[in-house]
């Protein structure tokens, strides 16, 4: 019994050291890799603050108007954004490089994934973000335009503005990364149809106007020269 | 040389001719109606005034679809029904070309200003072609202190409706004022006498694709004549009657075009104007009358229901220009707006100057797109606009000249709030760059107190 007992904790002594002689050398090594990228990127990140004080690229993104797109406060820093994304891609730089050491079939795979979807994770983000500052810009102006022009509901035009926008971005983002594409694909086609439907009751409401003002034109002619007389001073 | 905009017709009429005294130009777009009087003026103006220097009337348009350049070609003028009796010594031409570029007012003076500059004018005018109140009397009064006297820039002093030309009284008036230090009356007026060494300036000059293709160009010409200290004086014309405006001009898209190219030219100019205090009258030539004037109708509630709807949803982009302070002050007039008939609206000068100049020193720091911000500043103009049609109803002419003085004294003396926000930024860039232009201005401050 005892010997039985003897032998069941040798033997797991023995896997217990296996498992430490294969596993702590990588993960030691992979914990200094994560440390050094770590040190690396904050040190990397300093750097970038310190030593260019951002007043090239903040001047960039404040005269092409992207602070004030992106951050809704208009101060966004871009030394910070650009300092973040340093930091952040040495990190997940460091984070392959130390799983990799472990040298495993999953451990593979998963630095293969990271790697062949990276671009294109890239390239998602990039159409996100372009989305984004877009559908800010375009919002903000149908929200000017719809309150200067006394068009009633102005805050909802321009939200749907944004929304539309947005919502086209993250379709092409899903397209680019092959995900939940009929998802997505079926979505747009419906959204479209229901824009290409309102602009047709538009259009349709519109001509009618026309041709109500075609039929009496004598009426609309002096509701133009009213209007007109309201703003001539201007 | 610099880009010419001239079609090549309009080169080969130009060295046809070869070489004209005075050029008086026209622009226009589809003024058919109106262009034919402003023509008649013009030649009776120039036969009258000028009958021993050649002339030539430049008709500068924008594609029109009416038969515009067909009538500037083909208006007659009767000499005996003007008894005007001398037979004048040179000719008087009459050319029509459309310009090229972007399309707009601007686009079309430049044209006509190469054309001077081809033909060696020895003075040029610029006139609007939709004006129905124009006399021959204007020529003279435009052209004849540059060619006698010797000044650069002729502006015009016009009688207005007191409802008319609210953007100049209200903004392009009293900034200018406290910015170059010089009380041009119309610095928009769109009429101008001009001396060929400020046309080869603006000639010159890069930024003719800008705002100031379109309305913009009129406070450029003003702003760079007396930024760069060209000699200025106005001639008094009389009444300003012209056309109504095209109904599909945007206001919002008038007011960006007029008040961006100000604030962009308070960016070039800033070492002409931040050390300018007070400032002087400006000569005035011309035997000023009064004349009747049609009136003007002015919807005061629509004004106020843009207001509103702009202190509901534009709060977000007013935050980024406006001054805390002063956004909480709008917020506030935001409920006088709403209850018009029980306590009249007012929006008081020193509120507006704060405004004005929050919006300059946003547009110059960059704090959100300066379209958006421009567009913004429209329902605030209204609400200034309201206020002072509210005030003003039961004034007469006098007095309502009297008001607008008031807020170009207000203007004046809030000129050091200006220059503290607007140096804001200039310090921390002065810091970064230690030698760059304006850290230089900034270190060297002289102001200089304009005499009253």
């Amino acid at each position: 019994m005892i010997r039985v007992v003897q032998e069941i904790f040798e033997k797991t002594v023995a896997r217990l050291y296996q498992h430490l002689v294969t596993y702590v050398p990588p993960l030691i090594v992979a914990v200094v890799i994560l440390l050094a990228a770590l040190l690396l990127a904050t040190v990397m990140r300093w750097l970038i603050v310190k030593a260019t004080k951002g007043a090239t690229l903040d001047r960039f993104f404040r005269d092409s108007g992207l602070a004030s797109a992106i951050g809704r406060s208009g101060q966004l820093r871009a030394t910070s954004l650009v300092a973040g994304v340093v930091y952040w891609a040495i990190l997940g730089i460091g984070f392959l490089t130390a799983i990799d050491v472990f040298d495993t079939t999953i451990t593979s795979r998963i630095v293969e994934a990271t790697v062949f979807a990276v671009p294109k994770l890239l390239t998602a983000g990039v159409i996100v973000l372009a989305g984004f500052w877009l559908s800010q810009y375009l919002g903000r102006s149908a929200l000017v335009w719809a309150v200067n022009e006394g068009v009633p509901y102005a805050r909802r035009i321009a939200i749907a503005v944004k929304v539309i926008i947005l919502f086209v971005a993250v379709v092409v983002a899903a397209d680019t990364l092959n995900f939940a594409e009929r998802v997505f694909f079926a979505a747009f086609v419906i959204f479209a149809g229901a824009a290409a439907f309102a602009a047709s009751l538009a259009g349709g409401l519109t001509l009618k106007s026309l041709l109500e003002r075609s039929i009496a034109p004598r009426r609309h002619e002096s509701v133009e020269q009213h209007e007109r007389s309201l703003w001539n001073h201007l | 040389m610099p880009d010419w905009i001239m079609p090549a017709e309009a080169r080969k009429a130009a060295e046809s001719i070869g070489h004209a005294d005075i050029v008086v130009g026209v622009p226009s777009y589809n003024n058919a109606r109106t262009i034919p009087h402003v023509v008649q003026a013009i030649q009776a103006g120039l036969i009258k005034y000028f009958p021993k220097f050649s002339a030539v009337i430049v008709n500068s348009d924008g594609g029109s679809s009416d038969g515009t350049r067909e009538a500037v070609l083909s208006t007659s003028v009767d000499l005996a029904r003007l008894l005007i009796l001398s037979t004048p010594l040179r000719a008087v031409h009459r050319v029509s070309f459309p310009y090229h570029g972007i399309p707009g007012k601007g686009s079309a003076f430049r044209m006509i200003f190469q054309m001077a500059e081809l033909l060696e004018a020895q003075a040029c005018a610029v006139v609007d072609s939709d004006l129905r109140s124009i006399t021959p009397e204007w020529i003279d009064l435009l052209v004849r202190p540059v060619l006698h006297a010797q000044y650069d820039l002729v502006a015009p002093y016009y009688h207005r409706h007191k409802y008319d030309g609210t953007i100049t009284n209200s903004i392009v008036y009293p900034l200018t004022r406290a910015l170059y230090g010089q009380r041009i009356r119309q610095p928009i007026g769109g009429d101008f006498g001009l001396s060929p060494r400020l046309i080869r300036c603006y000639i010159s000059r890069q930024d003719w694709e800008t705002d100031v293709a379109r309305y913009g160009i009129d406070i450029w010409m003003t702003t760079i004549a007396v930024a760069e200290n060209f000699r200025i004086c106005q001639s008094f014309l009389g009444a300003k009657l012209h056309d109504a405006k095209d109904p599909s001009a945007d206001l919002s898209a008038m007011l960006q075009q007029v008040v961006g190219s100000v604030f962009c030219l308070m960016r070039e100019y800033e070492t002409a104007w931040l050390a300018v205090r007070g400032s002087a009258p400006v000569d005035l030539f011309g035997f000023a009358h009064d004349v009747g004037l049609d009136p003007i109708e002015v919807n005061v509630e629509r004004m106020l229901a843009i207001f509103r709807a702009g202190c509901s949803d534009l709060g977000e982009i007013w935050s980024l220009a406006l001054e805390p302070a002063t956004l909480a002050a709008v917020q506030r007039l935001q409920w006088a707006a709403s209850s018009v008939d029980a306590k009249p609206f007012h929006l008081d000068d020193e509120l507006w100057t704060r405004m004005v100049y929050d919006f300059a020193c946003a547009h110059k720091h960059h704090r959100i797109d300066r379209g958006h911000l421009l567009r913004s500043l429209t329902p605030l103009y209204l609400a200034r606009v309201a206020s002072f049609v509210i005030e003003t109803k039961e004034l007469v002419a006098q007095h309502v000249e009297d008001k607008i003085e008031g807020l170009c004294l207000a203007f004046e003396s809030a000129k050091p709030y200006l220059e503290n926000r607007w140096q804001d930024d200039s310090k921390t860039e002065a810091a970064r760059h230690p030698f760059s232009r304006s850290a230089h201005n900034q270190q060297n401050p002289d102001p200089v107190e304009v005499k009253l």
